[in-house]
Parts: structure tokens; C-alpha cells; sequence
């Protein structure tokens, strides 16, 4: 049956061919939108890995990949740092994180608010490649801290001046790659024009930073606000039993987890996105496979009289279906390795024109193609085996 | 029941159903064949030749007859999976167009009665192919080939598992006179060499030479 299924398949090359090509084109959609937002998603968790605490604090309500805005006021803040047990407070340092957008590099960047005086968090092991961890803008948080406030009308030159010490950005290596930016480079964002100051090694939390206080001044009127918190714990503490006492503390606005439980919460954000997204992905290869079965059907019509020749020779009804679903196969699994080549060459495309996407292609996702190929395979094939095997010998013999 | 029979066929009723119109073409024909026996079945167009032999090929269900039996095996009352078993494992098949299949050689025209019965596929046919004078052409496609060779590669794959019973409809119907002769001497001598019993419909007195009995049709009966 396999060399018949091969030499049918080889004899109409071209047809082969278009249906492969079909099918691989929607493995390749399939693999590369999941491998996209896998590839995203597993980039943004190891960056957010990378900050030096144990614990976040996140709105309880929002999906965590559109987080924005500062719902968090000082009045969390000061929640989470009175937590206590009878060694002291709980919490070693509370980092709060102020989000906005920037758009960098051709793309929409998310702007990390953070303090100067924890930049050092954020970097860890990383290594400063130029310029400063922040500058001016050290001395603008003192201020701010201070108790310092502007002017109220933001046109007056006197407001500034206020600003202009904390208008910096430190912003990581791959995005001063891709944008061809160096340190001094200037940068418009929310009617200021911000200057990039350092450049920090890739792999940290934010693909950009400003200075907290900087953002807070110019979304909020200054006002303490946070989109979300990093908690480094004292030594000593266990994480989960922070984790419930910050909990309990926050009530119903926050939700507090687990660093490491980030990527978690993440899929589980990106899962109505991704929902979407496979569902897309699914209509193209459904069309792919009727692709399949339309020409498997095909195959059976045109090849109505050799069914009668495989018949009057004493091949079975069940031997027939199994030619239709081999032959379905072999397109199918052609088609699904033009689809990891395709997905491969994309990833490439997309790795040099927009080198900031990452595309994820795992080994479970080639797997998954393979399985989608067998049983999409084998499905199309049903059918036309089904009539092929249900065929009146005498008559298939007379066919013209 | 004489096991000495290779067909023994009464009273057997066809009729074709096209729409609403009913055609008979068979009229309770009866017929025995001796195993072993070689017999030409003649009548003009249409007097239900092919028919007949689609029957005797199980690949036709009669419309109605008191017993149809086969090599041994009343097929009236086998399932669907046993008249195909009993197709692989009993009846060879020669047609008026050949029905090679194009996609594939020669060769794996010949050997492919084989390969459905799951047989290893060894010298036999390539001592087939030599003797059928067809040896040097094992890997071309068959409409590489002229249409004599193309019958006789038929007549190759029909024998090729020695089936018990040859049916041939019509097998020099394509072929010129000269390429109808060297056909007929190869089906007496395959038939001749492997006690095969043969049933072959044609129009061609002349091809009645070698037969053991020859038998005549008229309107859906035999006439003799």
C-alpha cells in the first residue's frame, strides 16, 4: 500500500507539492503565532526573574500583560511595609514600579518607573555597558523625597527646571541595538524630552527606565503611585507565609505571588489572547486540511477505475481507507516539515527585522505540528477513503 | 454439490436498475465448468457476456439465481469481506483495456496480486516476465509499452498468484491479429502448464481453436 500511496503522490508532483506547501503554511501560522507569544511571554518572565526579590504585587483585577496606569497609592505602600512578625518588618525593601509607554526602536516599549536608588535591583548581575546607572536624576529623588514640589502650572519655565534633572533614561543593549541609540541620545515621552543616560546589559526587567519620581510628576501630579511592587524579603522569611500575610494586608485590591510564579500568571493572562490566537491558527489549518481532503477526494473520482483494477484484485475495503489516510499522511507530514522550515525561515526574518520579538519554537510545539499533521491527516482522509473503499467494483471498472 | 466443478452456476437472474426503468440482462442462465477446463464464452454486444463474468468475478451481486457457487463456496450467501478474500485468493482477471495501473512499474503491476496477498515477492515474477517476454521492460511504465505488450503484462499479473480460475473479457478486443494470436498462445499455454480453468469471453472464432468447450449467448442466454 505505501509504494502504491508513494507512487500516486509522486505521479502527480505538483499536486503534491500545493497541498504540502498548504499544509505547511498553516503548521507555520500555527507555530509561529504560539511560538511569538511562548517566545514573548518566556523573555518577559526571565527578565521580570531577573530583579532581585521574592515576591510581586500585582492589581487584582488586571491582565497582567496590559497592566498600566498606578492603581496602587502611598496607602499600600505603607500596608505592605508595616507587616510585621516579632523579628520586625517583613519586607527588606518594597520597590514600587510606575508603567508607562514609550514608543522605541519602531515599537511600543514598556516604560519601568522605578528609583534610582534601586536601580541596583533591577541590574544584579547584569553589567552597566555604558554611561550611567542614572545621573541627575539621583539628586531629583532626594528632592522629591525631600518634599520638594513644583510649580502647579506645568507651562512655567520654573516646573521645568523641576523636572529636568529627572529626565533620564536607562534603557538595555538590545534595544540600543536594534535602535542605533547611544548615551545622549534625546527621547520625547509624555510632552518631555527625556535623555538616555546608560545602557545596561539585556535580560533586565525593563527594556527602559525613568526615574519613578519623574514619571509620577508627569502622570500623577507627583502623586506616590505604583503599578505594581517587587518585595524583597528579610532574611528568614518564608515567601508563602509573606505571601498571605501581604495578602490579607491588601485586601481584595492586590494580588501578591510568588516571583517565580510570574510565567504562570502570565499564560494565564495571555490564555484569552492566546485563546484568539489558536483559534486563528485552527480555521487556517482547518482550511489547510480541506485542501487535503479536496484533493484526496479528487484523487478517489479521478482514480475511480484503478479502485475497481485494486478491487477486482482482492484488495479489501479497510486496505483502500488505509491507502487513502497513507497517501493523506505522507501530504500531511510533508507538509508539516515545510511547515517547521517555513517557521524556522520566519523566525529568522522576524530575528532581523524586528529583532525585539522573540519567536519560541519548542520542542513541544514541533510535536504538537506533527500531532496536528497525523490526525488532520488522517481526518481528511476519511471520507474519501470512506467512498473509495464503498465503490462498485463493475462499475469503478467501467469508468471512463 | 460435485467438487470436480469450478463454477456451477443455476438459474441466474440479472437486471439493471437505471432510474425507474429496469433492464434485465441475464435470464436464468445455468453453467458448470469442470476444473481445469478451458471455455470460450461468445454472443453479440450487449447479450450479457461481461456480466456474466463480472458474476463469475464476484464483483457483480446477481439480482437473483437458486445457486452461484465458486471454487467451492456458494458466494450468494458470503459477506462482502469473504467474496473480496475469495477474489485475492481464487480469480485472476484479464480485461479488453488492460487496467494497468500507470502510476506504477511494470514490475509492480506483475508482482502486485502478490503483494495484496502478502506473499514475498522472489524470483516468481521475473521468471513470469521472461516468459512472457517482457523482461527487459520490468521498469518502464506501462504506457511505455506497446498494447500487446501491455495485454501480455496483464495476462502476467492475472497468473502471477496462480489463481484457480482465469477470467478474461474480451483480451484481444484492443490488439491486431497477429498481437491476438501470441495473446491466446500464452493463455492456453499458462492454462496448459498450471491446470488453470479459463473462461474467456470473445468475438473472435478464431480464438476458439484452443478451447475445450465453446459456448454461445443470446439476449441474456446461452444458446447451444
Amino acid at each position: 500500500m505505501l509504494r502504491l500511496a508513494w507512487a500516486d503522490l509522486t505521479h502527480h508532483k505538483v499536486r503534491t507539492l500545493l497541498s504540502a506547501l498548504a499544509v505547511g503554511i498553516g503548521i507555520m501560522l500555527m507555530l509561529v503565532s504560539r511560538g511569538l507569544a511562548s517566545g514573548s511571554m518566556a523573555e518577559v518572565d526571565q527578565r521580570i526573574q531577573s530583579v532581585d526579590a521574592e515576591l510581586v504585587v500585582l492589581p487584582a483585577q488586571d491582565n497582567i500583560i496590559f497592566t498600566n496606569g498606578a492603581p496602587f497609592r502611598a496607602i499600600h505602600e505603607r500596608h505592605l511595609a508595616r507587616q510585621a512578625d516579632t523579628d520586625g518588618p517583613l519586607a527588606q525593601t518594597i520597590i514600587p514600579v510606575f508603567f508607562g509607554q514609550v514608543k522605541m526602536a519602531g515599537q511600543q516599549q514598556r516604560l519601568f518607573g522605578v528609583d534610582p536608588a534601586q536601580m541596583q535591583a533591577f541590574l544584579g548581575q547584569r553589567r552597566l555597558v555604558a554611561g550611567k546607572l542614572f545621573d541627575r536624576a539621583y539628586a531629583f529623588a532626594e528632592r522629591v523625597r525631600a518634599g520638594a514640589r513644583p510649580p502647579e502650572d506645568m507651562s512655567d519655565p520654573a516646573y521645568h527646571a523641576y523636572v529636568a534633572d529627572g529626565l533620564e533614561l536607562v534603557i538595555d543593549e538590545r534595544l540600543q541595538r536594534v535602535g542605533g541609540y547611544r548615551v545622549g541620545d534625546e527621547i520625547q515621552i509624555m510632552g518631555q524630552v527625556f535623555r538616555i543616560v546608560g545602557v545596561v546589559e539585556a535580560g533586565v526587567a525593563g527594556r527602559v527606565f525613568a526615574p519613578v519620581q519623574t514619571l509620577r510628576e508627569i502622570a500623577v501630579a507627583g502623586e506616590p503611585t505604583a503599578s505594581m511592587y517587587f518585595i524583597k524579603l528579610r532574611k528568614g522569611v518564608r515567601a508563602e507565609r509573606a505571601v498571605d500575610a501581604f495578602q490579607a494586608a491588601l485586601g481584595t485590591d492586590a494580588r501578591v505571588e510568588l516571583k517565580g510564579d510570574y510565567g504562570k500568571l502570565l499564560r494565564e493572562s495571555f490564555a484569552s489572547v492566546g485563546l484568539y490566537m489558536d483559534a486563528s491558527s485552527g480555521v487556517a489549518l482547518a482550511a489547510c486540511f480541506l485542501f487535503i481532503l479536496l484533493t484526496m477526494y479528487t484523487m478517489v473520482i479521478e482514480r475511480t477505475r484503478e479502485i475497481g483494477i485494486l478491487k477486482s484484485l482482492g484488495v479489501t475495503r479497510l486496505d483502500l481507507l488505509r491507502l487513502a489516510v497513507v497517501q493523506a499522511l505522507l501530504i500531511s507530514l510533508s507538509g508539516v516539515a515545510v511547515g517547521i522550515g517555513l517557521a524556522y525561515g520566519v523566525r529568522v526574518f522576524i530575528a532581523v527585522s524586528r529583532p525585539l520579538l522573540t519567536v519560541e519554537l519548542a520542542h513541544g510545539q514541533l510535536l504538537l505540528a506533527a500531532l496536528v499533521g497525523v490526525v488532520g491527516g488522517t481526518l481528511s482522509a476519511l471520507y474519501p477513503g470512506y467512498r473509495a473503499a464503498r465503490l462498485d467494483p463493475a462499475v469503478a471498472l467501467n469508468t471512463e | 454439490m460435485n467438487d470436480e466443478l469450478m463454477i456451477d452456476v443455476r438459474d441466474l437472474h440479472h437486471a439493471y436498475a437505471l432510474g425507474a426503468v429496469v433492464e434485465p440482462v441475464l435470464h436464468g442462465l445455468d453453467l458448470r465448468v469442470q476444473r481445469g477446463e478451458f471455455v470460450v464464452i461468445m454472443g453479440p454486444s450487449g447479450c450479457g457476456k461481461t456480466t456474466l463474468l463480472n458474476v463469475l468475478g464476484l464483483m457483480l451481486s446477481p439480482t437473483r439465481a437458486e445457486s452461484v457457487r465458486i471454487a467451492g463456496h456458494e458466494t450468494l450467501t458470503l459477506s462482502d469481506a469473504a467474496r473480496t478474500r475469495l477474489r485475492r485468493e481464487s480469480l485472476g482477471f484479464v480485461f479488453q483495456r488492460f487496467n494497468l495501473l500507470g502510476t506504477i512499474s511494470v514490475r509492480e503491476n506483475v508482482a502486485l496480486p502478490l503483494r495484496i496477498r502478502r506473499v514475498p515477492v522472489d524470483g516468481e515474477v521475473a521468471a513470469l516476465m521472461e516468459r512472457v517476454g517482457l523482461l527487459e521492460c520490468a521498469r518502464k511504465k506501462p504506457a511505455q509499452l506497446s498494447v500487446g505488450q501491455q495485454q501480455r503484462v496483464a495476462i502476467a499479473r492475472a497468473v502471477v498468484a496462480r489463481p484457480a480460475l482465469l477470467l478474461a473479457d474480451e483480451p484481444t478486443g484492443n490488439l491486431d491479429s497477429a498481437n491476438a494470436g501470441a495473446v491466446l498462445d500464452l493463455l492456453t499455454d499458462l492454462h496448459r502448464r498450471d491446470g488453470q480453468t479459463v473462461v474467456m469471453i470473445t468475438h473472435n472464432e478464431h480464438l476458439t481453436v484452443n478451447a475445450d468447450r465453446v459456448l454461445h449467448m443470446r439476449d441474456g442466454c446461452f444458446v447451444d
